[in-house]
């Protein structure tokens, strides 16, 4: 049987052409696991803060310091934002969020009493559970990662 | 006077102003996940939030007043 011919695999990078081990496919997996992990820690501890407390003022402002420090020291490659926006299809939004403000400072305006809440009275009482508060802990610290993208 | 108009009538379910309050803002947030469904289908003219966000945070004022207003609401539901 003529093997001779049959091309050959390029070899495998050495320890001396510039591949580094963790430039390999595994890496960003593995990086993004662990980088889920301890955010999921943090977000599990920051949720057992007790409110109006320096220790849940510092787990918040920690996120925030990160987030606007990547944002002005290490931007990561941003998500092209449009060119411009489509006027009617905009308005739907504006005419949402003006909805949600008015309903909000209307509650806020009467003082939030308990037969007219506002959203923030409506839900403090759902973030209580530990685990509840530690999602949404996580959830609005993907949400400012997915905005320094933006 | 036709008596047959007057007296309790039919049980009338009164709703509280707090459940009116609380339907408003289901009744908001669901349109606006609605919008973000409408949205993402092909072709259509409406922005999604990334993009209307990203539209706004295009200039160096909007992006610092977007990055704030995410922090604010974390300080204020998670440190408060």
């Amino acid at each position: 049987m003529a093997t001779g011919n049959v091309p050959r695999p390029p070899d495998p990078p050495g320890p001396r052409t510039g591949y580094l081990p963790w430039h390999g496919r595994r890496w960003p997996r593995a990086r993004t696991a662990a980088i889920g992990v301890v955010l999921a820690g943090y977000a599990w501890a920051a949720g057992a803060a007790e409110p109006f407390s320096t220790t849940s003022l510092v787990f918040v402002l920690i996120p925030g310091v990160v987030v606007a420090a990547i944002a002005v020291a290490w931007p990561p490659q941003r998500i092209p934002p449009p060119e411009k926006l489509d006027i009617t299809g905009m308005f739907y939004w504006v005419i949402a969020v003006a909805a949600l403000f008015e309903w909000e400072a209307s509650a806020w305006k009467d003082n939030s009493l308990p037969w007219h809440p506002s959203l923030t009275d409506l839900i403090n009482p759902l973030l209580g559970p530990h685990l509840v508060k530690s999602v949404a802990i996580l959830l609005w610290i993907c949400v400012g990662w997915a905005l320094v993208r933006r | 006077m036709d008596l047959r108009r007057l007296g309790a009538g039919a049980a009338v379910t009164i709703m509280s102003t707090r459940a009116v309050t609380i339907v408003g803002f289901v009744l908001v947030i669901a349109a606006m996940f609605l919008l973000e469904f409408l949205a993402r289908r092909p072709g259509s003219r409406i922005p999604t939030v990334g993009q209307w966000l990203g539209y706004l945070m295009r200039p160096r004022i909007g992006r610092v007043l977007v990055l704030l207003g995410w922090w604010w609401l974390g300080w204020h539901y998670f440190a408060r």
